[in-house]
């Protein structure tokens, strides 16, 4: 029995409604109570700003694709270098770095749960197989189902249930959390060296549109009762003018569940272009932000994007491509057999370049103009806007005017012209950014009720304590204090044990993965439908018996199950 | 100033020494440096006998002379900024790595990566030099941006790859790949080489002797006079829109 008692802590926990109040956590091993014994270590925390651990719903930290960034940058690995000390592993790399890397850089930041973005079902094992060498964090993965042969098959035959089916059984083999579609439809047609345009545009062979995509998931989704909504990367990333074809997407969303949002739309920043070509390039960050506000089924993150070198990395191979006749420099793309694709290529966002400058700007004003802040939540899509370790400097722009301003000068000068930000006044407070960075974050992946996100007695106890007082701050002028709290916590508690001190990280640890069970009748198992089987066996690589991953690929095994109405 | 290191012959090991401690400014605070092997870290007067004559107060003034059986030492002159190394026996890898100023001298063979990414600087080499000479590193994108490298013997494979600027002479012949990835800057070598200039995107290559296995990829321009030389003018690498030049004094498609 392990007992720990933070006294004075100054809280914000907006699951809960508490906005900065005086208070003592209690923690009783790794979960937080009510009370502990007299004889519980004690944590001062002397009025410090104390969050619930970060949670970041979208990042690309582990998997395939991660680690074909790292093995097609080595120059990448030159940034970052940490030898090996006490219990903790060297570390090298910038915008990706390895697991360790990335696990001891948040843990310092103070998150503590993380969701890698991504994940083809078929290549699973790799993504598990980091999750347990990202020791600090809680991990569960976004499971792709944006070109999956059968999933398009059930849904030209006009098939909800079979599609929710599909999805069932491949999210119980893949050990995955929720559904990801990625261009839906996209990355099938690059595999016949096509792309789709936008919603309405046919997928070769299989005849079926986006829309119907997206709409067939996102109803399988709820009949599944997935914690998580449908995440979506919407098609046309990157392109002038695709924020029509974001709205269009966003607009096919009914509101299905009373307790989250119907649909999880991410790294919108990508997907709120105007201008027909990158002469009259703009933003359309004020249609997105006005749409998002009137429609409390979609959350968005910002998918900010920050000046300086990185790793963009999306299962949206045509993009990549695309992103490749741009700047002529390495590429990787890689197909996925039945279901989905990814390419990779190093970029440098520079401020002197128009179009990055605008790009910049149109994050800010998604967060800025998104009238509630569990709407719009706080990311890079990393690496792909930046690295992670950008996100200090993310609460610095949102919560100053004045940084923003000054940031603005630094700018390409058109910038003006194309964007609405100089005009935006708003300035963000403690609680949206503890919304934005935490609590929204864990609400949106429907995981507070398993712990996550909050500081109430029964949830796990994930701590940061950000040496920043925030009677004696004003973030408007101060915001160099608010980048250095943020960047480097005072403690970060995982499970009840603390993890990081004062930006140095203290334990080797061991996550927890979250993944979902969904109960479906007997009709419904897809392991023994003979039509699923035959067409599995006739066209994978692999035996369906060895495709699923098998629980020792699990460190702590968090399943969660849900009762299917199929 | 003048540092004497002299290798110790009990010193000798299978396992190289990575001494990137030795750069003349850090002689300027006495000669208690380190250096590792494996992963061990040693001080200096475990590996050298050091002797020191003379003083300074400026790393230009301090010249350090190494002797031996050095050719396992590595990283000898990493970002070094002045001064001066000479090298009387061969020299390991990566010797000369972001050198920024001041002149190595080689007496013997260098291996691998000599003047690695260097930015400024002379670097001489007597003997011959191995592969990645004045090179880049891998992924990067820009290899050696300034000063200059001179090889009197031969050089190997991927002599001066991504070079983006300074000045890279070889007097024997060059290996293959020799100006691969080329960026700017200048490479000349006096003898033979194999495929030079693969993708290049700037700068000039030249080639007094032999261009052997030559790129199809380039478009032949005519004959110019240069140092005494009649060598034919070739632009590419045009498979990538490369707007670089290279002269050859004569070439060899492959069959």
């Amino acid at each position: 029995m392990t007992e720990l008692l933070v006294k004075n802590a100054y809280v914000i926990d907006p699951l809960r409604g508490i906005n900065a109040e005086t208070m003592d956590i209690a923690i009783l091993d790794g979960k937080i109570v009510e009370e502990v014994s007299d004889a519980a270590e004690v944590i001062d925390a002397r009025g410090m700003l104390t969050l619930p651990g970060g949670v970041d719903s979208h990042t690309h930290i582990c998997g395939t694709k991660v680690n074909f960034g790292r093995y097609m940058s080595p120059e990448d690995m030159r940034a970052g270098r940490t030898p090996r000390q006490g219990p903790l592993h060297a570390t090298s790399g910038y915008s990706v770095p390895t697991t360790y890397g990335n696990s001891y850089r948040y843990s310092v930041m103070g998150y503590t749960t993380l969701l890698e973005g991504a994940m083809a079902p078929l290549e699973a094992r790799h993504t598990h197989e980091e999750f347990i060498y990202t020791p600090l964090q809680d991990t569960m993965a976004n499971t792709l189902f944006d070109g999956n042969w059968a999933i398009m098959e059930a849904i030209r035959d006009g098939d909800v249930k079979r599609v929710a089916a599909i999805i069932g059984w491949t999210l119980r083999a893949v050990k995955g959390f929720a559904i990801k579609l990625t261009n839906p439809g996209g990355t099938e047609a690059w595999q016949w060296g096509k792309n789709v345009s936008c919603i309405r545009d046919p997928v070769p062979y299989f005849e079926v549109t986006p829309a119907e995509i997206i709409r067939s998931i996102v109803e399988a989704n709820e009949l599944l009762g997935l914690p998580h909504s449908v995440h979506l990367h919407c098609n046309n990333l990157g392109t002038p003018g695709n924020y029509s074809c974001t709205l269009g997407s966003l607009g096919l969303i009914p509101d299905l569940n009373k307790k989250r949002q119907t649909l999880y739309a991410t790294h919108v920043q990508f997907h709120a272009y105007g201008g027909s070509d990158w002469k009259d390039f703009c933003s359309k960050s004020e249609p997105i932000a006005r749409f998002v506000d009137m429609r409390p089924q979609i959350v968005m993150d910002m998918g900010q994007v920050m000046f300086g070198r990185t790793t963009t990395m999306t299962a949206d191979g045509p993009m990549e491509f695309n992103l490749y006749r741009l700047h002529h420099e390495k590429w990787s793309n890689h197909d996925v057999e039945l279901e989905t694709g990814s390419g990779i290529i190093p970029v440098i966002y520079r401020r002197k370049n128009l179009v990055n400058s605008i790009m910049w700007a149109i994050g800010l004003e998604l967060a800025l103009l998104t009238k509630s802040p569990w709407q719009c939540l706080l990311t890079t899509d990393n690496p792909n806007g930046a690295p992670f370790v950008k996100y200090p400097e993310i609460i610095g722009l949102l919560m100053s005017k004045k940084y923003r301003d000054a940031e603005f000068a630094t700018i390409h000068p058109d910038t003006e012209a194309r964007v609405p930000l100089p005009a935006i006044e708003r300035e963000l407070d403690w609680y949206e950014i503890a919304v934005m960075t935490r609590a929204g974050q864990a609400k949106a992946l429907g995981i507070q009720d398993l712990g996550k996100g909050h500081l109430g007695p029964g949830a796990d106890a994930d701590v940061a304590i950000y040496p920043l007082k925030i009677g004696e701050v004003d973030p408007s002028v101060d915001y160099q204090k608010v980048i250095d709290a943020f960047s480097r916590t005072e403690y970060t508690i995982k499970r009840g044990t603390v993890v990081a001190r004062r930006g140095e990280c203290l334990v080797d640890g061991s996550n927890a993965t979250f993944w979902v069970r969904p109960k479906v009748s007997e009709a419904y198992d897809m392991g023994k439908d003979p039509d699923f089987i035959e067409k599995f066996d006739r066209y994978y690589t692999v035996r369906m018996r060895n495709y699923p991953v098998q629980e020792e690929y699990l460190n702590r095994n968090r399943c969660i199950e849900t009762e299917a109405r199929i | 100033m003048k540092v004497t290191l002299a290798m110790k012959p009990a010193a000798r090991s299978f396992i190289p020494i990575e001494a990137e401690s030795i750069v003349p400014k850090n002689f300027l605070d006495g000669t208690d440096l380190l250096v590792w092997r494996g992963n061990r870290e040693l001080r200096l007067d475990e590996v050298f006998s050091v002797s020191v004559e003379g003083d300074a107060d400026r790393a230009e003034d301090v010249e350090v002379v190494l002797s031996g059986e050095t050719s396992r030492l590595k990283r000898v002159g990493e970002y070094m900024d002045g001064g001066r190394i000479t090298i009387l026996g061969n020299i390991g890898m990566h010797c000369g790595n972001f050198m920024s100023g001041g002149t190595i001298e080689v007496h013997g063979n260098a291996d691998g990566w000599l003047g690695r990414e260097m930015a400024g600087g002379t670097i001489v080499c007597r003997g011959d030099a191995a592969d990645y000479c004045a090179s880049g590193y891998r992924g990067g994108r820009k290899g050696m941006t300034g000063g200059t490298v001179e090889v009197f013997g031969r050089a190997g494979d991927f002599l001066a790859e991504s070079i983006a600027g300074g000045t890279v002479t070889v007097h024997g012949n060059a290996g293959d790949m020799a100006g691969a990835e080329m960026r700017g800057g200048t490479l000349v070598v006096h003898g033979d080489c194999r495929r030079p200039g693969a993708n290049m995107k700037e700068g000039s290559c030249y080639v007094y002797g032999t261009a052997q296995g030559m790129l199809p990829t380039f478009r032949k321009i005519g004959t110019v006079q240069h140092e005494g030389h009649t060598l034919i003018r070739f632009a590419g690498d045009i498979a990538n829109r490369g707007k670089g030049n290279l002269f050859v004094k004569d070439y060899e498609y492959l069959d």
